[in-house]
């Protein structure tokens, strides 16, 4: 029990940082870790996870982030108009210019293409893993890989792509 | 060499390949400019996100998603979510039964009355639909008993109730919080009038509930039962001993190897 909870510790920072890219806000990214948390805690005892449990919280988080956006749909998003010019990266580099497209560009994408995009480049999980917490076969794993990346492509402009070389 | 496809070329780029198919890829790519640069721009878009997003987890953890703090909150909210939830179940309990409940006392309903209250709450519910009545058709009853027996977790069999002038119409899953699952089947038949019946199964709530239950409620009469498998409410329009005449030929099809069920 203690151990569980020390590896549920121990993947707050990665939860985060999928939720942040997922949400792409700040305060609701740490709202949904928050509620994945809870969730997870609360389950522990009655459910323990049965494989890993990083991949358990991711499943929880993808959950709840689906969760939240058939709410968020139902009720209607709430848009601040000073955030939709501005993307919420500063661009004072012409490197950061790149990325600031791309965080838009993410933005753009299907919720499905996202979470896929982000468990497998993001956090480096394999594909078999990624499938299994966003509990989809294989197959749509990597078409909705395929479909983001090609989205990506267009949305960022050339598909050359030179701008993007300045990235590390 | 096995074909090079797209995923084939993004697989690649994603580092999901076997060393061998690696070796095939890189041999393939020495002659592909196209492919080879199709490879670079996964990985560059990969990097990208990387160094977009990679920076959040080096952030320090806000208090408020320290597990420890989450676990002081939790143990402080139990006593009070225990009595929550108590009320909660009764209210929810209360609200469905469509005034079964509330003949006689109202007390904490035990559970073969709030199954009854489930089952009546949704034969009232989808008898009234005419094309979204049911939500697999009953042509297709053996997708039907496999779908909903896995489901459930219990096997279940359409019952023939064509004996009794019924012809069956079909099937749906819904939820039933009161149930180890939380889920139900209803199975609906419809007679030469058009009257219907619906069968509410659950798997068995559990050892202590009464094997037999009849509740007349107005236009309907339901008839509850239990054993060690399943539960079934079964409601329609029809006097109690009609209904337990059907219910003799439901039960011994539903679970044929309980043969000892008398009314």
């Amino acid at each position: 029990m203690v151990d569980i909870l020390h590896e549920i510790e121990a993947a707050v920072p990665a939860l985060r940082r999928y939720a942040r890219a997922l949400t792409r806000d700040f305060d609701r990214a740490d709202d949904l870790v928050q509620d994945c948390l809870e969730r997870a805690l609360a389950k522990r005892g009655l459910f323990p996870p049965k494989g890993p449990v990083r991949a358990w919280l991711f499943t929880i988080l993808v959950n709840v982030h689906r969760n939240s956006l058939r709410g968020s749909r139902r009720r209607g998003e709430v848009v601040d108009f000073a955030d939709i010019p501005e993307p919420s990266v500063p661009a004072p580099q012409p490197g950061h210019m790149a990325l600031a497209e791309l965080d838009r560009a993410i933005g753009m994408l299907p919720h499905e293409q996202k979470e896929a995009l982000l468990l497998v480049t993001l956090e480096g999980l394999p594909y078999a893993e990624a499938a299994a917490i966003l509990d989809i076969p294989l197959g749509t794993l990597m078409s909705r890989l395929g479909r983001a990346r090609a989205a990506l492509k267009t949305l960022t402009g050339t598909p050359s792509e030179p701008h993007l070389r300045t990235v590390k | 060499m096995s074909e090079i496809t797209r995923d084939t070329l993004m697989a690649y780029a994603d580092g999901a390949l076997t060393p061998a198919e690696r070796a095939d890829v890189d041999a393939y790519l020495a002659d592909h400019a196209d492919a080879a640069a199709e490879v670079a721009l996964m990985q560059r878009q990969a990097n990208a996100i990387r160094t977009l997003y990679g920076p959040v987890a080096a952030e320090p953890v806000p208090p408020r998603l320290s597990v420890e703090k989450l676990l002081q909150s939790r143990e402080k909210r139990r006593s009070q979510i225990w009595t929550r939830a108590a009320a909660a179940v009764v209210l929810v309990g209360l609200g469905l039964g469509s005034g079964w409940l509330l003949r006689g006392q109202v007390d904490t309903p035990d559970i073969a009355d709030r199954l009854i209250a489930d089952a009546v709450s949704a034969h009232t519910v989808y008898v009234l639909e005419n094309r979204h009545a049911v939500e697999v058709n009953g042509d297709d009853s053996e997708h039907l008993s496999s779908w909903l027996s896995n489901r459930l977790q219990t096997t279940l069999a359409m019952p023939d109730l064509s004996a009794s002038g019924l012809a069956f119409l079909g099937g749906r899953l819904l939820p039933a919080p009161n149930v180890p699952g939380g889920r139900a089947a209803q199975l609906m038949y419809e007679d030469t009038t058009g009257a219907r019946l619906t069968l509410y199964v659950t798997p068995s709530p559990g050892p202590n509930t009464p094997t037999y239950e009849l509740a007349n409620l107005g236009l309907d009469t339901a008839l509850f039962w239990a054993d060690a498998a399943i539960s079934c409410t079964i409601t329609a329009p029809y006097p109690a001993e009609k209904l337990q005449a059907i219910a003799r030929t439901v039960f011994s099809q539903l679970n044929p190897t309980l043969t000892d069920y008398r009314t």
